[in-house]
């Protein structure tokens, strides 16, 4: 057999803003669109980010993935529709340089890298802030293209709870159910969700794209189903004026068909995976000193069944096993918040931990993970703050600094400018799957180093009761980046071959209208290129455009939006494109009686049924939901 | 009752809506006719319960046949195993039916996962064997196959080391390519023994691999294609020496290389998606690309000429393209045919500048292309 000849076929063996009013919000450039609440990430003040308030999108079916794409700066990669794995990436960074936690508990996918977006569960979220940038020095290791936090939902003083029910084209349906209520001397909440599809939407395709003109043909998606159920509990307890104890378990679990690229399908090939996070904190004060200490731990585990180097086979024939990947993580942390003086204001942080892997594929292996950071914000007169951040990471035999510096000036307490700039330098260690997962046509490499990566940005903001408006430039540079190469005779290998410099721009304009109507806009202009050759990176969209207009209010809601994704590089010579993409959805809704709503959804307005990710796996045409909900 | 009724007024559109959205307005697409190719119990298995796959390459046309070589192959959860001697398999297009030449000698282990296949001057066929990839085992040969009697008639084993790829027989040698090292040798046509001479380097630029993606005889020259993750090479080689006497860029990752009548190499270029069209005169070799393929196209893996007319397969989106050279404007794409989901093609043969069959990789048969041509 003639080695390499276009194994890559074979080896793709993966897609909002809505509020009644704009407030006031600082430190940082961190853009809320609706309430009062706390700042966007206590972790990185002054850092560019987006807060995103989950209960905008109510009377909405909505997923992580699509509440994300609000924000400036992040893309989605999907690998088809509902239920099927969709991955973050942060100005261009890849998916394993974009960090993700859930209520500060670090996630990863079962590799040890990228974390799948549709296996997080949308309802059981209060809030989900996007902090971009190389934040090394604010979140740890790996956040060269910036941090995605998930926040659950919080207890209340008093009952309260809500439930949902939608269902709609292709056999998708969700349940969702939550409560909280006071216990003791605190609170707790219960949150469950469950979710399935029978994924079976028609796509259509040229089988001849080169003849201009040629007929598109219909195709139905299949085995592209999924099912999930997933589950919140939260509970905090004030166990004396200065001392409280805080505990979070969150599960979720699913089984999907692994559908294939539409040149390529897999018919019979499926997935099962299963994952839980616990934690538990205690905090206190002590006079102005705040403290907390907490234990974490993760468990996930990926089964893969019909699933072959090259295609897929019968699962429980002798020649077609079960791959079982296992990971898991404990972490120890303690955080110190001290003043010093009245201008400063520091935070120390120390982690350890270890992070373990278990499969088929990759063997048996661990590493122990530890930190220490610290860092100051520092307050001065005229306006001024700083935020200068080091932290040190070491995950196995790799080690390295990461600072970090953030500033902000604001001219006075009220005024409707602030500008803002930041600048940090941070490393990714490899992750377990690029050392040592032996699977199908991708090979290991156990020798790889870190990625090592900077980046500077500058920003402002004007924020009225009228417009918010804001803007940040970005450039960044990478190197060592770990790409895989194809490696002979017939598989994939990572390497650390890739050299790469993205800038970009983030605009953002938030207007509230009268008669409760919001309107939203942001923008994203990438420009990734590989500093070897000067092509540009595959895969990031150079232009990315969201519109919103929504309104909420007591009887009456509904919205409209826009999203424009421009033509996309797919291959690494500027040669071959993923084509642009315009995406119209639209919703209504009415209070019924009570607090009953029913909101009538539609996805993909247009019914394009020619779009698909990228790589080459179909995307849906017009999809229709029905969504009943009611909160008490 | 008027709160009740709004429900009402939205579910019924909704109901309307989502029966719309359920409809389908493309039409099928249209069924491909192809020749199955033998499997299983067919391909002698080495274990009887773990049979191979055709998992067909190489075509080449002799003796008034066409011969596909079978790589007999079983997938697993890593790389493809061999499951059973290499095999040549000819038909007749207008039947169907299939003759079978077991490569395997008398233990079956003579010649495993056989790729390419040509055939001589005088009507022999050779086909280099690449085993198992390891560079150790001793299913690694150049078999010579005489198409008239359908049986092997001899093998020459290949060095330690090296994994054939290519295969291009000249007037005293037959040259092969090394699938580890971008480097190429050569066997004594006379002894059929691999000559004791260093293999020689045939280098091209690269970040991660690079690797000698094929070897040919045209026009009474010896070429060799190097292909790298960021570039390829065209040689250029003396074909009892296997000196270098030219070489020119093409683009990254080339594949697959065809010579025209008119004395021209195309190169087809997998890692841009391009054709390039390689000029040799007494100053040595002159390339330049002459066409992009649409960014759907992808993987492209032959490339094969009838005249000016090019003939070239991408197994990514499994179709082939027909591609007139001497069209206005330029070379430009005038038929292409799919050959349905999963079905790979890797090789093209042109039966003359209308026809061309192909062998899919990926369903394991031959299909004859049926062309969609520009209007």
């Amino acid at each position: 057999m003639p080695p390499l000849r276009a194994l890559w076929r074979y080896l793709l063996p993966f897609a909002l803003l809505l509020g009644e009013v704009a407030r006031a919000q600082g430190p940082g450039e961190t853009i809320e669109v609706q309430g009062e609440r706390p700042r966007g990430s206590p972790q990185a003040p002054a850092t560019a980010g987006t807060a995103i308030e989950t209960a905008q999108f109510g009377g909405e079916v909505r997923s992580v993935a699509e509440m994300l794409l609000a924000a400036p700066g992040v893309s989605v990669h999907a690998l088809g529709g509902p239920g099927q794995a969709a991955t973050l990436s942060l100005r261009g960074a890849s998916a394993d340089q974009s960090l993700v936690l859930l209520d500060g508990i670090p996630l990863q996918g079962p590799g040890g890298g990228a974390v799948d977006l549709s296996t997080l569960p949308a309802t059981l979220l209060e809030r989900m802030v996007v902090s971009r940038g190389v934040l090394g020095a604010q979140f740890g290791a790996g956040a060269l293209g910036g941090a995605l936090e998930l926040l659950p939902r919080t207890g209340r003083e008093s009952w309260s709870g809500g439930a949902e029910v939608s269902a709609g084209s292709f056999g998708t349906a969700r349940l969702a159910l939550d409560a909280a209520m006071p216990v003791g001397n605190g609170n707790a909440v219960v949150a469950l969700q469950g979710d399935r599809t029978d994924g079976n939407f028609e796509y259509a395709r040229q089988l001849t794209p080169e003849i201009p003109g040629s007929p598109r043909y219909g195709f139905t998606r299949e085995n592209a189903d999924a099912t999930r159920g997933s589950g919140l509990f939260r509970l905090s307890q004030e166990l004396g004026s200065d001392l409280g104890l805080d505990l979070l378990l969150q599960g979720s679990a699913g089984l999907r068909g692994l559908p294939g690229p539409s040149s390529s399908p897999t018919p019979r090939s499926r997935e099962l995976d299963q994952s839980g996070v616990g934690g538990m904190r205690l905090r206190g004060a002590a006079g102005d000193v705040g403290w907390s200490v907490r234990a974490s731990g993760r468990l996930d585990r990926v089964e893969l069944r019909g699933l072959r180097a090259f295609g897929d086979c019968d699962d429980g024939a002798p020649d077609c096993p079960r791959d079982d990947q296992r990971s898991s993580n404990l972490r120890a942390e303690g955080e110190l918040a001290f003043p010093l003086g009245e201008a400063n204001a520091f935070h120390a942080l120390l982690t350890a931990g270890s992070d373990r892997i278990h499969g088929n594929g990759t063997g048996p292996h661990g590493r122990d993970v530890f930190s220490a950071s610290i860092r100051d914000d520092l307050a001065l007169p005229a306006g001024f703050s700083f935020h200068p951040g080091l932290r040190f990471d070491s995950v196995g035999e790799d080690a390295g600094l990461s600072p970090g510096l953030t500033a902000e000036w604001k001219p006075a307490a009220k005024h409707p400018l602030t500008l803002r700039a930041g600048w940090g330098l941070s490393f990714r260690a490899p992750t377990f799957s690029e050392l040592y997962l032996e699977r199908g046509g991708i090979a290991a490499n156990p020798d790889l180093r870190p990625e090592h990566a900077w980046s500077v940005d500058a920003g402002a903001e004007w924020r009225t009761a009228l417009l918010t408006l804001s803007a940040t430039a970005f450039w960044s540079s990478y190197r060592e980046l770990i790409l895989y190469q194809l490696f002979p005779p017939a598989r994939v290998k990572p390497f650390n071959v890739g050299e790469a410099r993205i800038a970009g721009l983030e605009l953002q304009a938030i207007v509230p209208l009268p008669a409760r109507f919001l309107a939203s806009v942001s923008y994203s202009f990438l420009d990734a290129v590989n500093r070897r050759d000067g092509h540009k990176l595959a895969y990031r969209p150079p232009h990315r455009l969201f519109a919103r207009l929504a309104r909420q209010g007591d009887r009456l809601e509904g919205y409209g939006e826009v999203s424009f994704t421009s033509a996309l590089p797919r291959n690494a010579f500027d040669t071959a494109f993923v084509g642009s993409q315009v995406l119209v959805n639209a919703g209504i809704g009415v209070r019924a009686a009570g607090p009953l709503w029913i909101d009538l959804e539609a996805k993909n307005l247009l019914d394009n049924r020619t779009y698909e990710d990228l790589f080459q796996y179909p995307l849906p045409g017009l999809s229709i939901a029905v969504i009943a909900r009611a909160r008490f | 009752m008027k709160r009740l009724a709004l429900p009402a007024l939205l579910a019924l559109p909704a109901l309307l809506a989502l029966i719309a959205a359920c409809g389908g307005r493309y039409q099928a697409p249209p069924p491909v006719a192809s020749i199955a190719l033998p499997d299983g119990s067919q391909l002698k298995p080495y274990d009887p319960a773990q049979p191979g796959k055709a998992r067909p390459q190489g075509l080449e046309q002799a003796a008034g046949r066409v011969y596909v070589t079978l790589s007999n192959q079983r997938d697993t959860d890593t790389f493809p195993v061999n499951a059973g001697p290499g095999f040549l398999a000819t038909f007749v297009a207008s039947t169907g039916a299939i003759t079978l030449i077991d490569l395997g000698g008398s233990d079956g282990r003579q010649c495993q996962n056989p790729g390419f296949v040509r055939a001589s001057a005088d009507g022999r066929l050779y086909a280099p064997c690449s085993g198992n990839f390891s560079g150790a085992d001793t299913a690694r040969a150049i078999v010579e196959v005489d198409p008239l009697a359908n049986i092997v008639t001899r093998r020459a084993a290949i060095p330690g080391g090296r994994v054939p790829n290519g295969v291009a027989v000249t007037a005293n040698k037959i040259w092969t390519g090394d699938a580890f090292t971008t480097t190429v040798f050569s066997i004594d046509k006379t002894s059929f023994t691999a000559d004791p001479a260093a293999p020689i380097p045939v280098d091209c630029a690269k970040s991660a691999f690079s690797y000698v993606a094929d070897v040919m005889a045209i026009r009474g020259g010896l070429y060799a294609l190097c292909g790298s993750d960021i570039s390829g090479e065209l040689y250029r080689l003396d074909p009892d020496s296997g000196a270098v006497l030219a070489h020119a860029t093409v683009g990254p990752n080339p594949t697959e290389l065809a010579g025209l009548d008119d004395g021209r190499i195309a190169v087809v270029n997998a890692g841009d998606n391009t054709l390039s069209l390689v000029t040799s005169s007494a100053g040595g070799l002159t390339a330049q690309k002459v066409l992009t393929f649409s960014s759907e196209t992808a993987a492209l893996q032959d490339v094969r000429a009838f005249g000016h007319i090019l003939f070239t397969v991408a197994s990514g989106n499994n179709t082939a393209q027909r591609i007139d050279l001497d069209a206005q404007g330029g070379p430009k794409v005038i038929g292409e045919a799919n050959f349905g989901p999963g079905s790979g093609p890797y090789n093209i043969l042109p039966l003359d500048d209308l026809q061309a069959i192909v062998s899919n990789r990926g369903t394991n048969t031959i299909a004859a292309a049926t062309w969609v041509s520009v209007k």
